[in-house]
């Protein structure tokens, strides 16, 4: 592996220093200003919450809303500003108190209370700046998001060289994230709690660290094959480090003693991971042009990690063209994982072991997720709206299946808009 | 792996086979064409991301976030 690693990295400051010819006619990167909606409505269930030990409801509904605006700042340089808000119903975070609701306390029953709705609010802006010729081009970016429980602060930058005619692209890009947990924990192992149920007894520890740091050096290689294929290729070197349990996602020993309370059986301890995690993802694009109707888009990733994971996923979506102006585009999504070395199904863990989880999103299995999105196109924006000219409207859905009985849905409406 | 690693060095390694002049791009400039993923996938890339333990390599997020829900 460790040679694919260096292959890259002394590939790329040949390339990106080389010198390419100047070209005397300078297009602006982008026209005029775009603004992009994006609304989406995501909803799941199935029956092994991580906040309930592995066995318990997974339900969520989430409504995301997201407005882009790319402008142009000059012939070369474009900011764009990506900001939205995520609002969502979730069983995990109603469970963290299953007390507080109108119903008696069950795994299987979303909590009332008012710890199951959050807000998530995001902001992104991007500056990039390209060269004369256009074979280079240079970005920098910031993120910043807050919910209740994170926040999280992000500073990246990439870089694009293109050469071989335009043939051949190489890019860099690296991204540090510096985010902190404002952690809640199950409401049976607070201070609060202690000796309200007889016997009950959890040898619990609240976490030190309340930090998780991301680091992440992306590369990605793309190349033109022929006149009608085209390929890239994509490798992310990402650690982590900190708080990387979940402070609320519960587990049950086999080795203790359950105490239930109505429905529900409180807690043996939560999650507990290591604090350092290194992940390498390596994916493959391809696509082929096979007739002016149809073309072929296809995705392969390899994942591992050193938690003991390998993971792999394939796409493949057809985009089938209906006259000029529409897109409809089915598409087939596999997806498979081995499971942590860390995980354990409710009551296989004992309490002497120092890591353990039974969130089952780290587990082993496989899914698969079909979707079919329509897209319409007016390279013209001849429909107005005000100042705004309609340029693209983009209908998306999706179902996602895991064999571990979680299934979900999500609709994704994405509207793009020229501005005057 | 290994015959992914192969796959891998034969697409770095033909990066001077193949010169389609900037005329002769009409398909490979196609928007279906593009490698990058459409803005109304990002959605669907997140939850993927929060749902299962792979994620990076596809141009989106790889890290950073919480995803506990």
């Amino acid at each position: 592996m460790k040679w694919i690693v260096w292959y890259f990295l002394l590939q790329a400051p040949i390339v990106l220093l080389g010198q390419d010819t100047l070209t005397t006619y300078k297009k602006r990167i982008l026209e005029a200003s775009e603004l992009e909606t994006l609304f989406s409505y995501y909803n799941q269930d199935g029956p092994n919450a991580a906040v309930t030990g592995g066995l318990g409801t997974e339900a969520l509904t989430d409504a995301t809303s997201t407005l882009v605006l790319r402008v142009p700042l000059n012939e070369d340089d474009v900011l764009t500003v990506d900001t939205g808000l995520s609002a969502y119903t979730s069983a995990s975070s109603s469970n963290i108190n299953p007390f507080d609701g109108n119903n008696p306390a069950d795994a299987y029953d979303a909590s009332s209370g008012a710890s199951r709705t959050d807000m998530l609010v995001y902001f992104n802006p991007t500056y990039t700046h390209n060269s004369d010729d256009r074979n280079q081009s240079w970005s920098a970016n910031a993120y910043v998001s807050s919910e209740y429980d994170y926040f999280s602060l992000g500073f990246g930058a990439d870089m694009v060289r293109r050469f071989n005619d335009k043939n051949t692209e190489l890019a860099i890009g690296a991204m540090a994230y510096f985010d902190a947990w404002n952690p809640q924990y199950p409401i049976e192992l607070r201070p609060a709690f202690e000796g309200a149920v007889q016997g009950y007894t959890p040898n619990f520890q609240p976490f030190v660290e309340e930090n998780r740091n991301s680091y992440s050096l992306s590369l990605s290689l793309t190349q033109v094959l022929g006149k009608k294929v085209q390929a890239s290729i994509f490798m992310d070197v990402v650690l982590q480090e900190g708080l990387l349990s979940t402070p609320f996602q519960r587990v049950y020993f086999g080795d203790r003693k359950d105490f239930i309370v109505e429905n529900f059986q409180l807690a043996d301890d939560v999650e507990r991971l290591p604090d350092a995690r290194f992940k390498l993802p390596i994916g493959l694009r391809l696509n082929y042009y096979l007739n002016d109707i149809a073309v072929l888009r296809s995705y392969y990733r390899w994942y591992t990690d050193d938690w003991g994971i390998t993971a792999h996923t394939a796409n493949v979506e057809l985009p089938l063209k209906l006259g000029d102006r529409f897109t409809l585009y089915p598409q087939y999504r596999w997806y498979t994982q081995t499971a942590t070395d860390y995980f354990y199904e409710k009551e296989e863990a004992i309490s002497s072991l120092n890591f353990y989880t039974s969130d089952f999103d780290l587990s082993g299995y496989t899914a698969h997720q079909y979707g079919l999105g329509i897209r319409y196109r007016n390279l013209f924006s001849q429909k107005r709206f005000l100042i705004f000219g309609l340029k693209a409207v983009d209908l998306r859905y999706a179902h996602y299946r895991r064999d571990t009985e979680l299934n979900a849905n999500i609709v994704t409406l994405a509207t793009t808009f020229v501005l005057d | 792996m290994g015959r992914f690693c192969l796959i891998a060095l034969l697409v770095c390694s033909i990066t001077s086979c193949a010169v389609v002049k900037e005329y002769d791009k009409v398909y490979l400039n196609d928007e279906a064409m593009q490698l990058g993923f459409r803005s109304s996938e990002r959605f669907e890339t997140t939850f993927q991301i929060y749902r299962e333990a792979a994620a990076g390599a596809n141009g989106g997020k790889s890290g950073g976030g919480c995803g506990c829900n």
